[in-house]
């Protein structure tokens, strides 16, 4: 059996999606869950954040009954430069599962390891402290370098995009983040943009995103020594519109198009660590032609302070 | 007996001021609304020489520390402190210890 590969991968829309849903998954202090805050990293302090995300797609309306499954373990580090100044540094570890059918035969493709990595510099342009509360924006801009392997072959030929590692190709994203903390709740939203590029004769399109979060405090322990624990119910939102992918310089009509997702989830708060989950479920999916739909995202993690 | 009480009594004012050792601070801080926040804040400030005792009140804001004999925190230095951290400091409290 040597099936050529002609689903190359091109008519997958969550190539770029996947890159950007590791991407958000920073770190912070308390914090979205699906994407970042503007809260403070300490001068001179490291926060680390890691995160087990699983994305499903499926419900292919194409004839190749596609289906993948991609989990990636984040690791993100944030310092504080100054007090206004904080740089993170993004690494995931991927594992990649495509299944689809070709001349009504049914062929499994994987692939893991490192993916590409991102730096970005996030900056506290205007904070109000209040007793209780604070609220910030924060404009930030970055990179991610093409580290991951971007040219992986199985048996069948050379996998296609959506299942390697990399991208290959040098992207950018800059956006703002806002936050509104209370000793009650806390509200983030976050507006970006990332441009992607082309490489291998491959450019996944440009990403707008719009986000959202509300955390609220459900439950409190005692106080030790002053600071209690907390406990959050958290519901996010994320509006995210990707622009038609390219091959050889031309548009394919079939990937990508507009997503958005709500994600409930739960986020226990300590002086110093913070665990949750969310589950992120697409409620609108307005995609171009043929585009792999996504399932779900589920998404659980740990934040350190040390 | 008067006379021996009150020799008792100044006795005991003086052992106090003898041996009263150190400050206790208790700071209003602003922007501090979560566990995590905290964590900082307590970091820099064990980083000071001759603190301890550090606590932090989250529902009045307040940061108290208390210092070893001789050692003073000044305003200036705490502003700094929690500006680093990304917190606003207010005000302070001394009492000796």
């Amino acid at each position: 059996m040597n099936h050529k590969p002609e689903h190359s991968g091109i008519k997958f829309s969550v190539t770029g999606l996947l890159m950007v849903v590791l991407l958000w998954s920073t770190t912070g202090n308390t914090a979205p869950i699906t994407f970042n805050t503007a809260l403070p990293v300490a001068q001179g302090e490291f926060l680390v954040r890691e995160q087990l995300i699983v994305n499903q797609s499926g419900d292919d309306p194409d004839v190749a009954n596609r289906d993948r499954t991609a989990t990636a373990a984040v690791t993100a580090l944030g310092y504080g430069i100054s007090r206004k100044w904080t740089v993170f540094g993004i690494l995931p570890y991927r594992d990649i599962d495509l299944d689809l059918e070709m001349a009504g035969q049914k062929i499994h493709r994987n692939n893991r390891g490192l993916g590409d990595a991102s730096v970005f510099m996030r900056y506290t342009a205007y904070q109000d402290n209040k007793p209780g509360q604070t609220f910030r924006i924060a404009p930030f801009a970055g990179v991610k370098a093409p580290t991951g392997k971007d040219n992986t072959r199985d048996n069948l030929g050379t996998l296609p995009p959506p299942a390697q590692l990399g991208t290959g190709s040098w992207d950018y994203f800059a956006g703002v983040v806002t936050t509104w903390q209370t000793l009650r709740y806390q509200v983030d939203a976050q507006v970006s943009y990332r441009i992607n590029n082309e490489a291998n004769d491959f450019e996944a399109g440009d990403i707008a995103r719009l986000d959202s979060s509300l955390q609220y405090r459900l439950w409190r322990t005692a106080a030790k020594g002053g600071i209690p624990d907390y406990l959050f119910g958290v519901l996010e939102a994320n509006l995210i519109h990707q622009e038609k992918n390219r091959v050889n310089g031309n548009s394919n009509p079939n990937t990508n198009g507009t997503r958005l997702f709500l994600g409930p989830g739960i986020q226990y708060v300590t002086k110093r660590w913070i665990a949750e989950t969310a589950i992120q479920v697409p409620v609108m999916q307005n995609l171009n032609g043929t585009a792999l739909e996504n399932k779900y995202i589920v998404r659980g993690g740990v934040r350190f302070n040390f | 007996m008067k006379k021996q009480i009150l020799i008792g009594l100044f006795s005991l004012l003086f052992l106090q001021s003898v041996f009263a050792a150190g400050t206790h601070y208790e700071m209003r801080v602003d922007g501090l609304a979560c566990p995590f926040c905290a964590y900082g804040i307590e970091k820099k400030l064990k980083a000071v020489e001759g603190t301890s005792d550090i606590s932090v009140d989250l529902n009045k804001g307040l940061v108290k520390v208390n210092t070893v004999e001789g050692k003073e925190l000044t305003e200036e230095q705490m502003k700094k402190l929690f500006n680093d951290a990304g917190f606003t400091y207010r005000s302070m409290k001394k009492t000796p210890l």
